[in-house]
């Protein structure tokens, strides 16, 4: 009965997150993305579209702002007043950060959108109306529309490119909101695995697509809970705290020789995925 | 001091008056039935391609989820909110002159809700599945967001078209039983029997129905001043640079009844010709009127005012630097057109000689309605084109034709339901009217001696 | 004993509470005061001073829906809350509480309006047939009185009426 259950689960109920009161217990997946070793390649991007069956939109609808990549890779150029940049441009490979407090998931009116177990930001794709709230909300504007009904549309996956759909997630129809997933059909594929087995995943059982395609290695992905794991590791070395909203390389002056920070960490959203700062003459 | 209205006029003659606003149209109201509908059809038929081809035909894009649809149906909904504030609070403070021309105003809030409530509809990406937002029981236990401020929306909306639904019929009830007195036969016979639930006057339904009315007056107040927070709460609420200001709520609310107070006026002003009510919607009143939308047109540019200089100089600089976009970039020739229709505008509706000049007054009353559009629209575009990511800025969006067309069409649909509930249902309140005459003859026949012991 | 029934129109509301003043102070054998009905065009709370004070009900139903409608509203949100996957959204509490205080008030003044709207309608006996005695008049500018009492009081109702000017009586057909 819901009303006994409200009762008898009160303060559960009342828990806010994130807290050190309740961590997430097994797993918390997370990220850390080198931006020096990023060349700005797009290998991420590629393997995405083909890992998660990404509709290929084409040149018109991507001029539009139609376009569905899960990991895009942003170019920056810093002039300083120059006609071109000394050392070409930087790049940042920008993903769904996976928020702890995700803005997108309170606005949306039937729930589609929640925070997993593990530390995912999740995307229900049935129970998704299209009211868009969400990408509204969020401020790294990570979320994709399916502004067409691409699964029906000509040249998207054009034949035989239908024959390299991923089978292990569906495609999207119209009016459906979707995003980066961590390639949430992996992880569950491996959990479900070491718990048949009776133990946890292993750092580096799992991999994302776009981890695994990295030519740099510029993307670390594992179990943040994990103390073995390598994302944890660099986390750690960087001082950056998933709970916290100032990390101490923005906090402190003598923290100068970190390089680990979040985007957008004063918005309160705590962030999954930490970007280590790209170093460069200039910027030393 | 003008009279609102003359006291020597004879009941019957209200009746008579009122009643012939029910007759057969004249052809043009047919020929403007028929644009009204025309005017739909442009708006179904986007709304069809755009069902079956997606949202993308909106042009929106992924950094403008939102446009047109959201914009207009704040505009419906701020629009729906005088209807109540002329009602509800001019009858709870007894101000007699709201008297005659509160009923189409009540049937103004109860059918642009309904256009509103359309554009929830039109925006959504899957509106097929739309129902998932109402929480209804279910096998899987799955239940809508209550969190969202969407979801609110729902509960706020449907709370208020469903009251002031109830509102406006419980308040009519009187004059359907006159509608039934004097109209013998036909469809209408039938219609305005039932509807009038065999009203008779009785002292004692009069004693009921008095503190009924009075009862919803009071809850409608707070409503309406709840519903519109609320719509303001979908912005506020969120993180988005121009949307995050704790100012929203009041300064929605002020928009509303502002944007509200301008349709009355223009449509005050179309009556009264069409349907030959000088008698009833006099100029004293219409004077009233033009100086209530004033003061809330001042309101509403103090809160205007105070939202800037609370984003200028507050520390969010992001927001600051959308400020500064929204009134510099490309979309600063409506930005300024909003000031100027919004703000400057009614600066007119302070002299003497416009207050009761009508045809000014409804060139001006839509051209504050044209502002008010056009604020609503400043709120969700430009906040798109410069949030908080750099990198998803979209300066080029432009609406496409059908949004255009569904936004064009909205005014048809509420023309259309409009004009029908003219026809169908008595626009001035005949009983109010007596009684306003009444108490009026009443104070002059009286008038109190002091007494010693006052 | 058969009962009778008689509307009297009259023209001005101070005639028709003048009938009603001598009506009541002629203490007419065979007809008792609750049973006279005053129909008017508007309302006239004045006329309280005449009939006496009648209780109203409608608040009370006011009351409850009210109650109820807010009741209602905060333990079903917040159970099915409890139920749906207590699922952690946005790092809020899963029964958050300011949400839900909105749609609280929301369903407060739902369930307020509502109820009373049904309680209106349940004390003003609405919907209901139209009594045989009606004028049409009583929806313009005429007010009437309606009165039942025993066959013996006719006469004497009769001669009241017509002192105060009614213009018209109308008595029950048949019966």
């Amino acid at each position: 009965m819901s009303i006994t259950n409200l009762l008898t689960n009160w303060s559960d109920f009342r828990q806010q997150h994130p807290s050190a009161a309740h961590p997430h217990r097994e797993y918390k997946w997370a990220m850390s993305i080198d931006l020096d070793s990023c060349t700005g390649c797009n290998a991420c991007s590629v393997a995405c579209y083909a890992e998660n069956n990404l509709p290929v939109v084409g040149k018109e609808k991507f001029a539009h702002g139609h376009s569905h990549h899960w990991m895009r890779i942003e170019r920056y150029w810093d002039n300083d007043g120059r006609e071109f940049a000394d050392q070409g441009a930087q790049f940042l490979p920008m993903l769904c950060q996976h928020c702890e407090s995700a803005p997108c998931e309170t606005v949306c009116p039937v729930g589609a959108t929640n925070h997993t177990a593990d530390g995912l930001n999740s995307q229900v794709y049935n129970r998704c109306v299209g009211s868009r709230y969400c990408n509204a909300n969020c401020p790294y504007k990570v979320r994709y529309f399916n502004w067409y009904n691409y699964p029906t549309t000509e040249n998207v996956w054009p034949e035989p490119m239908n024959q390299q759909l991923n089978p292990d997630l569906s495609v999207r129809s119209k009016g459906v909101m979707e995003k980066c997933t961590f390639c949430v059909q992996r992880l569950r594929a491996s959990m479900n695995d070491a718990r048949t087995q009776g133990r946890l995943v292993i750092d580096g059982e799992v991999q994302t697509a776009c981890q695994q395609v990295c030519p740099t290695g510029a993307i670390t992905f594992g179990n943040l809970v994990d103390p073995s794991a390598k994302v944890g590791k660099q986390w750690k070395q960087q001082q950056v705290d998933l709970n916290i909203d100032k990390q101490p390389k923005d906090a402190e002056e003598k923290a100068a020789k970190l390089r680990g920070y979040r985007i957008l960490e004063e918005l309160r959203t705590y962030p999954s995925v930490m970007y280590l700062e790209q170093l460069r003459e200039s910027a030393v | 001091m003008e009279k609102d209205i003359r006291e020597d006029i004879a009941w019957a003659q209200i009746n008579k008056d009122v009643l012939k606003s029910l007759e057969s149209p004249r052809r043009l109201y047919w020929v403007i039935l028929l644009i009204a509908l025309a005017m739909i059809g442009v708006a179904v038929g986007s709304e069809i391609y755009q069902y079956t081809t997606g949202m993308g035909v909106s042009n929106k894009n992924n950094s403008h989820v939102w446009s047109l649809y959201i914009a207009t149906f704040i505009f419906w909904i701020g629009m729906s909110h005088s209807g109540t504030l002329l009602s509800a609070i001019l009858h709870l403070m007894h101000a007699d002159w709201r008297k005659p021309i509160y009923r189409f105003a009540e049937a103004m809030t109860t059918f642009s809700l309904m256009t509103a409530g359309l554009f929830v509809m039109v925006h959504l990406g899957r509106l097929w599945q739309v129902y998932y937002v109402m929480p209804y029981p279910n096998e899987r236990w799955v239940w809508p967001n209550f969190q969202s401020p969407l979801v609110w929306d729902m509960f706020a909306i449907a709370t208020y078209l469903s009251s002031s639904v109830l509102f406006l019929y419980v308040g009519m009830i009187p004059d359907l039983a006159i509608c039934r007195d004097n109209i013998h036969a036909g469809w209408r016979k039938k219609l305005y029997t039932i509807m009038s639930l065999g009203w008779e006057g009785t002292d004692r339904q009069w004693r009921n129905f008095r503190i009924t009315y009075l009862t919803i007056a009071c809850f409608l107040i707070p409503l309406a001043v709840s519903v519109h927070s609320i719509v303001a709460s979908d912005f506020a609420m969120s993180n988005m640079p121009g949307w995050h200001v704790t100012s929203f709520p009041p300064y929605f609310v002020a928009g509303a009844l502002y944007s509200g107070c301008a349709a009355i006026i223009t449509l005050f002003i179309i009556l009264r010709y069409v349907f030959r009510f000088e008698e009833y919607m006099t100029l004293p009143i219409m004077k009233k009127l033009v100086r209530l939308t004033f003061a809330i047109a001042m309101v509403w540019t103090y809160l205007n005012l105070i939202e800037f200089a609370s984003v200028w100089y507050g520390h969010d600089q992001t927001a600051k630097d959308q400020l500064i976009f929204k009134a510099t970039g490309p979309y600063a020739p409506y930005f300024w057109a909003m000031i100027f229709f919004g703000s400057i505008l009614p600066l007119m509706l302070a002299f003497k000689r416009f207050q009761t000049h009508l045809p000014i007054l409804f060139v001006v009353s839509i051209l504050l309605n044209v502002g008010m559009w056009l604020e609503r629209w400043m709120i969700i575009s430009p906040s798109f084109a410069h949030g908080h990511y750099p990198w998803t800025w979209d300066h080029d969006q432009w609406p496409s034709l059908v949004q255009w067309g569904i936004v064009f069409g909205s005014f048809g649909w509420f023309t259309l339901l409009f004009m029908v509930f003219c026809k169908v249902f008595p626009s001035v309140s005949m009983y109010e009217v007596k009684e306003m005459v009444y108490h009026r003859t009443l104070a002059l026949k009286h008038k109190p001696a002091v007494k010693g012991d006052y | 004993m058969s009962k009778r029934h008689l509307l009297a129109l009259f023209n001005d509301f101070d005639e028709a509470v003048a009938a009603i003043a001598e009506l009541r102070a002629a203490n007419i054998k065979g007809f008792n005061m609750d049973d006279l009905i005053l129909k008017s065009p508007i309302e006239h709370p004045e006329v309280e001073l005449v009939l006496g004070d009648k209780p109203v009900n409608v608040q009370w139903f006011t009351l409850i829906g009210a109650c109820t409608g807010a009741l209602l509203a905060f333990f079903l949100v917040s159970g099915a809350q409890a139920n749906f996957f207590a699922q952690i959204k946005g790092g809020k509490p899963i029964v958050p509480l300011p949400p839900n205080f909105v749609l609280t008030y929301e369903m407060f003044i739902l369930g307020g309006v509502f109820i009373t709207i049904l309680g209106f309608l349940i004390c003003a006996a609405l919907p209901a047939k139209r009594s045989a005695l009606y004028s049409a008049k009583v929806s313009e500018d005429q007010i009437g009185i309606l009165v039942k009492g025993d066959e013996s009081a006719v006469a004497a109702f009769k001669a009241i009426f017509t002192k105060h000017k009614a213009l018209e009586i109308q008595e029950e057909a048949g019966k």
